[in-house]
């Protein structure tokens, strides 16, 4: 990573006026909160020495040890005041950065936007819709020509007639013609039939058949 | 500290307060006394070299000065110390783990993109558990400066040269 920066210059400064201004209030934060951590250490000193003058009776030294720590709490509760006000401020200037970050994107989003729209006019959306209609309706009058269909009108009525007659001369020519007349059955002898001629009465309607 | 700190067995060996001739016997010694600094000085959270760690009144042993500037020298080319002047600080870190371990910390809490004061990192409430506690101010703007050579951090001056009032940026 470190050869993004040439090793002659620093790298460019990312630190920002409103974070010196951050800074100056962290310092004050920080300083008040040393000031702070004095003070208790004190009072917890001042407070072992009073309950030690109490127990060698000496209660005037006691009571006055007491009210240097009222009053040191007093300081405490100012300097808590104090460090409310600087974290907020602190706070507030944090999300003022956040919210110039927000602007900020939002604005280039709408700068990006705008140029994609340039790119774009209504005009040549129009002009490329027209240009497609009309090579779609050429392709369509090709496709005519191509399937053989003509522009010119027919009588579907004769055609269908046409259609018609075609079907029943196909039909005919496919089945065999019904005979009217009836079959020349071979007639039943009325003498008993002998071997020679059961066996002409058997072959004759194999004849039959065949035909 | 919570625990009494457990002294190697060369602490109670009287030559090892005495540079060794012998090439092999010196680095095995020199070795010894890094670990025994690191140690002793990470378990007191002590950053700079404490002058204790070089002598054993049990034995009535001390390192010289001109061994313990042996000593200390050798420890900084190892990398585990560092001078600034007359002043050595001992790395039982490296200077890259604390930089990692500081931008990780800073990281984990969303501060990245936030101004801090050296202070609040060394010496502040948030900070009470975690091993760079107490670093002196020093050694943590140091850190801080080879942060700042990979890009992840910048070092903003305060008004005082010593960093006391000094501030960082994360990133």
């Amino acid at each position: 990573m470190g050869s993004l920066f040439s090793k002659k210059s620093t790298p460019k400064s990312r630190v920002t006026e409103q974070d010196q201004a951050v800074l100056k209030l962290k310092q004050t934060r920080d300083k008040l909160k040393q000031y702070q951590k004095k003070i208790q250490l004190n009072q917890d000193k001042e407070r072992k020495l009073a309950k030690q003058c109490l127990d060698q009776g000496r209660k005037d030294k006691a009571l006055r040890l007491l009210k240097k720590k009222k009053f040191q709490d007093g300081l405490l509760e100012k300097t808590d005041n104090q460090l409310d006000n600087l974290e907020r401020m602190v706070s507030d200037i944090e999300f003022a950065q956040c919210e110039i970050k927000i602007m900020e994107g939002l604005k280039s989003g709408n700068e990006a936007l705008k140029e994609l729209n340039a790119i774009m006019s209504l005009d040549d959306v129009e002009k490329i819709l027209g240009d497609t209609e009309d090579a779609v309706a050429y392709q369509q009058e090709i496709d005519a020509m191509l399937t053989g269909t003509s522009i010119v009108e027919f009588d579907e009525e004769e055609l269908e007639g046409e259609l018609d007659a075609m079907l029943a001369a196909e039909e005919e020519s496919k089945m065999p013609d019904v005979p009217v007349s009836g079959i020349d059955l071979p007639e039943v002898p009325e003498h008993e039939v002998g071997e020679g001629e059961k066996r002409e009465v058997k072959e004759r309607p194999r004849e039959l058949v065949a035909g | 500290m919570g625990t009494e700190f457990e002294w190697p067995w060369q602490y109670s060996f009287p030559p090892f307060f005495t540079i060794q001739p012998i090439v092999k016997t010196k680095e095995q010694q020199l070795a010894s006394w890094r670990n025994l600094i690191c140690d002793y000085h990470q378990h007191h959270s002590k950053w700079e070299v404490d002058g204790a760690v070089f002598e054993n009144g049990k034995i009535s042993r001390r390192l010289s000065p001109a061994a313990q500037r042996v000593v200390l020298q050798d420890l900084c080319d190892q990398g585990q110390g560092i001078m600034e002047g007359e002043r050595c600080f001992v790395l039982w870190k490296s200077v890259a783990q604390w930089g990692s371990l500081i931008h990780g910390w800073v990281s984990e809490r969303g501060l990245t993109g936030t101004v801090l004061t050296l202070f609040e990192i060394h010496s502040g409430d948030d900070t009470e558990g975690q091993p760079f506690y107490g670093m002196d101010v020093w050694l943590l703007q140091h850190v801080i400066t080879m942060l700042g050579k990979e890009g992840k951090a910048e070092l903003m001056m305060g008004e005082s040269e010593d960093f006391s009032d000094a501030g960082v940026k994360f990133y």
